[in-house]
């Protein structure tokens, strides 16, 4: 065929120059390539810590309004941490203190308030919600101090989910595997039975069969998950209905649950699932998955931030000076080759004829731009994955008025956990098609810069270049 | 046949117009052999470049065949010059990153010819102007004189009325441009050509039917037959 052949040897002979033309438009493909990877990678990270918080299959979750002590500070008869005059002291607010020292104190407590379980099942009626399951997330605190008198306090503790053993295939443990055991089954509803994290298992010499206090009450292990510890998950899951009896520090929530896991029947589906939950449950906090990516904090969100923002732009200038570069090079070409599109009309070529076949080289620069870019995309997704450091995702912080320093803590107050994540940039077909279409695009610009000029050449013109 | 009527060429250089061609009439019958000489600069080249309809004239009329070239569009005037109008150039005016076979057959493309077709018809104007053993070779590979029989082959291989040559021997030497003359003056009797040939050379003006002498745009035909 005369058109490739004619091509084919065209860009031999101006091999440099179509080089240095795909390498450029490779340059910044390569760049839009690896910033698409690396947000994917981002969006990845954030989404395994998400998962790992609220399972797999959530794509709406509903948590009671998260427990503040009001502004004036910390409601009476809850417990506070002070710094007397002879050393750490307990404190009931409102009450008497005794010294600390020497002495434990273990609270367990809700982070949200709590909603009545019948919403549960009135949620899973809404239109279009697929399923909805309740759960009850704990966190347990205690607090030691040395006998010293030393204000050196040790922390530690645990958090627990209650799970509705008929539900889970949603929520936290649904994102789990079984190290050895078995998870709930929907019989173990009211049984003290529990399922521990591998992590924390470990830490605490559990096995299955092990047994283990929670609360003043004994469990039996019957099973170790391992889970993603990017969302910091919980360390011990216990059958929801003998969560809700645990009893608390600050009030109670028998027959309540703090959260509810949602899964709409489709993702379009999902904003007007959030809005009729919302307006079912007025008080509660209805965040979807989308939302919940903003709540994820940390160097995480500023990785997020340099791919989405800094990246793209850097991509977009590139892209356009690539373009630029490639389409100055593609005139120069033309204008040497005058004499040679003269001859052409002189020939009988027609000008569209002519412009195609430029049109054609310039194209064919552009599909090789975009196989070097994808390569150089790949390998920066590569680079990245080798030398990035583990971006940190802080979630679950939430801020305590009154507990303004170290003199004053809330027992059970919320840890802000932050953890490691790994990012995996990867690069997506959609990507690669993207990156395709972009080359091709460029190479046709250029050509089409080079063909106007094509367009306008009168044949006496171009032939008088030689004569 | 051609026939102008009060042809005119102006050019624009900055303020000045510049006449190429001034008020020129002519007729050049078919299988007619033209030579047009003159200085460098006088509108040899315009004059050719009207004919070939790669110019459209100022003022007058230049008809090939009774068909009004100056009334043509741009799109029928480069059909003509597929069908109708063989070009040869001083400086060959092959492309460079084709070969002899490419180059001849790229003259072919416009008329839409099949592709075994166009593979005959190369071959046969190849051997008709003695490069059939070049065919393959690049313009780069070739002699001057080689160079030149190419683009002949280029420029008959559509079986053209008309044959517009640009000092066609220009870039020759004196053995090669005797060749060169040959064989155009061969092609031309064998296939009833109507012959436009712009020399500096007397010795090949002589040769053809009728001489002309451009001065100052204005065309004079010193040896009428």
């Amino acid at each position: 065929m005369f058109f490739v052949t004619y091509l084919r040897r065209e860009l031999r002979r101006r091999m440099r120059q179509a080089i240095f033309i795909a390498l450029g438009l490779a340059l910044g493909i390569g760049l839009v390539v690896t910033v698409a990877a690396a947000s994917a990678g981002v969006a990845k990270a954030q989404s395994k810590v998400l998962s790992a918080l609220y399972g797999v299959g959530t794509d709406v979750t509903v948590t009671g309004q998260v427990s503040q002590p009001p502004a004036a500070g910390p409601p009476k008869g809850v417990g506070e941490i002070g710094k007397g005059a002879n050393g750490p002291e307990f404190c009931v607010v409102g009450g008497k203190c005794t010294s600390a020292a020497g002495k434990t104190q273990n609270e367990m407590n809700s982070l949200d308030s709590g909603m009545s379980q019948s919403k549960v099942a009135e949620v899973a009626r809404l239109r279009g919600v697929a399923a909805a399951a309740g759960g009850i997330t704990l966190s347990d605190s205690t607090v030691s101090f040395p006998k010293s008198g030393a204000f050196t306090p040790q922390m530690g503790g645990y958090t627990l989910d209650g799970v509705d053993t008929g539900h889970t295939a949603l929520g936290p443990l649904s994102a789990a595997t079984v190290a050895s055991g078995h998870s709930f089954i929907a019989a173990d509803a009211e049984a003290h039975v529990a399922v521990v994290d591998s992590g924390y298992a470990a830490s605490h010499g559990l096995r299955a069969d092990s047994a283990l206090t929670i609360d003043g009450i004994k469990f039996t292990v019957i099973g170790i998950v391992r889970q993603a510890q990017a969302g910091n998950p919980p360390d011990l899951y216990i059958p929801l209905k003998v969560a809700q009896d645990l009893p608390l520090q600050a009030g109670s929530l028998k027959n309540d649950v703090n959260t509810i896991y949602v899964t709409a029947a489709s993702a379009a589906g999902i904003p007007a699932v959030t809005r009729e939950i919302s307006s079912l449950l007025p008080g509660a906090e209805v965040t979807s998955a989308s939302a919940l990516a903003g709540e994820v904090t940390g160097s995480v969100t500023s990785a997020a931030k340099l791919a989405n923002d800094l990246g793209r732009w850097l991509a977009v200038l590139v892209l356009i000076a690539a373009f630029a570069v490639a389409c100055l090079l593609t005139m120069a070409a033309v204008a040497r080759r005058v004499a040679e599109f003269g001859t052409l009309k002189a020939l009988g070529w027609r000008t569209r004829r002519i412009v195609a076949q430029v049109l054609g080289e310039s194209a064919a620069m552009g599909v090789a731009g975009a196989a070097a870019g994808v390569g150089l995309g790949f390998a920066g997704a590569a680079i990245i994955t080798g030398v990035a450091p583990k971006v940190s995702a802080t979630v679950g912080a939430n801020t305590v008025p009154g507990a303004s320093d170290a003199n004053l803590h809330l027992i059970g107050g919320s840890p802000v956990q932050t953890v490691a994540v790994g990012l995996h940039p990867s690069v997506t077909v959609g990507v690669i098609v993207l990156a395709v279409i972009l080359a091709v695009a460029g190479g046709l610009l250029a050509g089409s810069a080079g063909s106007w000029r094509i367009a306008r050449l009168r044949p006496a013109d171009a032939l008088s270049r030689v004569a | 046949m051609y026939k102008l009527t009060g042809v005119t060429k102006l050019y624009q250089k900055g303020r000045r117009t510049v006449p190429a061609v001034r008020d020129l009439d002519l007729v050049i019958e078919d299988g007619e052999w033209l030579a047009v000489q003159g200085r460098t600069g006088h509108g040899k080249s315009t004059l050719l470049n009207l004919l070939g309809g790669l110019d459209r004239p100022t003022e007058g009329t230049i008809e090939l065949d009774g068909t009004g070239l100056g009334a043509l569009r741009d799109a029928q005037l480069t059909r003509l010059r597929a069908q109708k109008i063989g070009f040869i150039f001083q400086t060959f005016n092959l492309i460079p990153t084709l070969s002899a076979t490419e180059n001849v057959e790229a003259a072919l493309i416009p008329l839409a010819i099949g592709h075994s077709a166009r593979c005959r018809r190369v071959a046969a104007a190849l051997e008709s102007v003695g490069l059939a053993d070049r065919a393959g070779h690049l313009p780069t590979e070739l002699s001057g004189g080689q160079q030149q029989r190419a683009a002949i082959a280029r420029a008959l291989v559509k079986e053209p009325r008309v044959l517009l040559a640009d000092e066609p021997t220009g870039n020759l030497d004196e053995d090669t441009r005797d060749d060169i003359i040959g064989l155009l003056e061969h092609l031309w009797r064998e296939r009833g050509l109507t012959l436009v040939l712009i020399t500096h050379d007397t010795s090949i003006a002589r040769r053809a039917q009728r001489v002309g002498v451009m001065n100052d745009g204005r065309l004079q035909v010193i040896s009428p037959r």
